[in-house]
């Protein structure tokens, strides 16, 4: 396999199983299934989702873990134990201990061996709320308020025999870093490459030909997004690394895709903060070495930061409407422009800053910064969002969207409707030694 | 030209903060975006789109640019009057498209 480093073993391999909650199943099952990993780490919990996870628990204390951990689960875990390579995923969410519970439950069920499975606990400081210093004052309510923990807690579950484990709140890196965090150099930038390659899988297929658009070369082929290879590290023990697919896996994986991947939802690149180090992106370099192969160096620590990252999750009163009707046939884009112009009327009470109308098809999503249309288009979409402060609001705005097929121009069809929750999340920063992170063991 | 011959890119978010990521195809691309994609260039065509300032970072290294406007996304990607959700991993186009002068 190692086409550089013949003379080095890794100390530890990990798969990227998955990048966000709603993500693909059968990547980590490839990936576990190969024999090449010694970890899968699945990256399963948003921001958003940690929310609907929280009103679970409130409503049953042996709920609030991910919805999916038996779909996810019931493929992936017989051939990860009987492959010999561990499980840590965040999809615990606001109830880590009650997920360690259904794991063993399924496993049970599954008649696999009797895993050992680490619920790591203690991200929630609701109760520390007091302590936390956000950033803006708290409006509405505080539903949540989850601390970012780093690899040290989950390094010392696998090191201490974990088949899986199971968290809520981590920093996404510190969950693919943390099989590596026990067994590197002595050294801060052994650890800040060891986070950089957490960074870099933590969102699966983007780092291997997904969300990529590469300069003149044309999409990929569709039977390539639909079995997507997820990218897998080899970790060395001075923190450089050598990420790359499975022999035959689809996708695309070189300098470019990981480059975008590092500085992805990144501000300054010099001073990336994460609960184990602050991590200074400047001096990396990504080598070509083969096929899907890149060797990554170059990592540098900026020492740890002067406290943990939370997450508040605040509740606002009322909720956004969102709501379209189709207009197709001769004259389509006149009918729905002309639509619009009578929902402006009809809506002209309402504030600019609280309603959004145009056009799903010509200016919806980039607005002032959408190119010019070429040609007429076939059909359109008139699209309303607005803000409501109750449902009775939300409800004007749907009827006056349906009104139009009885009373606008003509032929105003396949309307639909969603109201989504106000729900923002709020940063703020509390002291390291105020969250103190905890494993609960079990093993039927 | 549009910035998107000679460039790739991917559009991130976090919290209220928009970012942008422009990897160029070579150091002679790298040479010219440095020089016409300033940071006031950059805010000059987002600001159409999303209100605030914008940051440039240089990494020569990496041959990439990267814009951040940190007061883009009010209220995060849930509060957006856009139809459903995450709109902005369209932002990178506002760049993309731009026509620039590689002479």
């Amino acid at each position: 396999m190692n086409t550089t480093d013949k003379n080095r073993k890794p100390i530890c391999s990990i798969g990227a199983g998955a990048g966000f909650a709603g993500d693909r199943i059968d990547p980590a099952v490839s990936l576990a299934a190969s024999g090449l990993v010694d970890t899968v780490a699945l990256e399963c919990l948003a921001e958003r989702t940690l929310v609907p996870a929280i009103k679970a628990r409130l409503e049953n204390p042996q709920a609030g873990f991910d919805p999916r951990l038996r779909r996810r689960l019931t493929p992936l875990l017989p051939v990860a134990l009987a492959n010999r390579c561990r499980i840590v995923s965040n999809l615990g969410a606001a109830n880590p201990r009650a997920a360690g519970k259904a794991i063993i439950k399924l496993a049970a069920e599954l008649g696999c061996r009797s895993p050992r499975v680490a619920a790591v606990h203690g991200d929630d400081v609701l109760h520390l709320s007091g302590q936390i210093a956000w950033v803006r004052p708290v409006e509405g309510k505080l539903l949540g308020a989850h601390a970012y923990l780093g690899a040290g807690v989950l390094a010392n579950a696998l090191d201490n025999g974990a088949d899986v484990v199971v968290t809520g709140r981590v920093a996404d890196s510190a969950l693919f870093a943390a099989p590596a965090f026990g067994h590197l150099d002595p050294g801060p930038d052994a650890l800040a490459g060891a986070l950089t390659v957490g960074h870099l899988l933590e969102c699966g297929g983007q780092l291997s030909g997904g969300n990529y658009d590469p300069i003149g070369q044309g999409l990929l082929p569709a039977a390539d997004y639909a079995r997507l290879g997820y990218p897998l590290a080899h970790v060395y023990a001075d923190g450089t690394a050598e990420i790359a697919l499975l022999d035959g896996a689809p996708g695309l994986l070189n300098a470019d895709t990981c480059t975008l991947q590092l500085f992805y939802e990144v501000h300054d690149p010099s001073r990336y903060a994460t609960p184990d180090l602050i991590l200074d992106f400047t001096g990396i370099r990504f080598e070509q070495i083969g096929h899907n192969r890149v060797r990554m160096s170059g990592a540098r620590s900026l020492g740890p930061p002067p406290t943990l990252k939370v997450a508040g999750f605040l509740e606002l009163p009322g909720f956004i409407a969102d709501c379209e009707i189709g207009f197709s046939g001769t004259a389509a884009m006149a009918r729905a422009q002309r639509a619009a112009e009578t929902l402006r009327l009809r809506l002209s009470d309402w504030r600019d800053e609280d309603i959004a109308i145009d056009l799903v098809g010509i200016d919806s999503i980039l607005r002032a910064g959408s190119l010019p249309s070429r040609a007429p288009p076939a059909e359109l979409r008139v699209h309303v969002s607005a803000r409501c402060v109750d449902l009775e609001m939300a409800q004007i705005i749907e009827d006056e969207i349906y009104a139009l097929t009885l009373s606008g121009p003509a032929g105003g069809c396949s309307v639909r409707s969603e109201r989504r929750p106000r729900i923002e999340v709020l940063d703020g920063f509390i002291a390291h030694d105020l969250v103190r992170p905890e494993i609960e063991w079990s093993q039927s | 030209m549009r910035v998107g011959d000679i460039a790739t890119g991917r559009a991130g978010d976090k919290g209220n903060m928009l970012d942008l990521t422009l990897v160029a195809r070579d150091e002679a691309a790298y040479a010219v975006l440095s020089r016409v994609l300033t940071a006031d260039a950059a805010r000059t065509a987002l600001n159409r789109v999303i209100p605030g300032p914008v940051q440039r970072y240089e990494i020569p290294g990496l041959r990439a640019l990267k814009y951040v406007a940190p007061e883009a996304l009010a209220g995060g990607v849930y509060a957006t009057l856009r139809p459903g959700l995450h709109w902005q991993k369209s932002a990178i186009w506002l760049l993309l498209d731009m026509d620039i002068d590689a002479g």
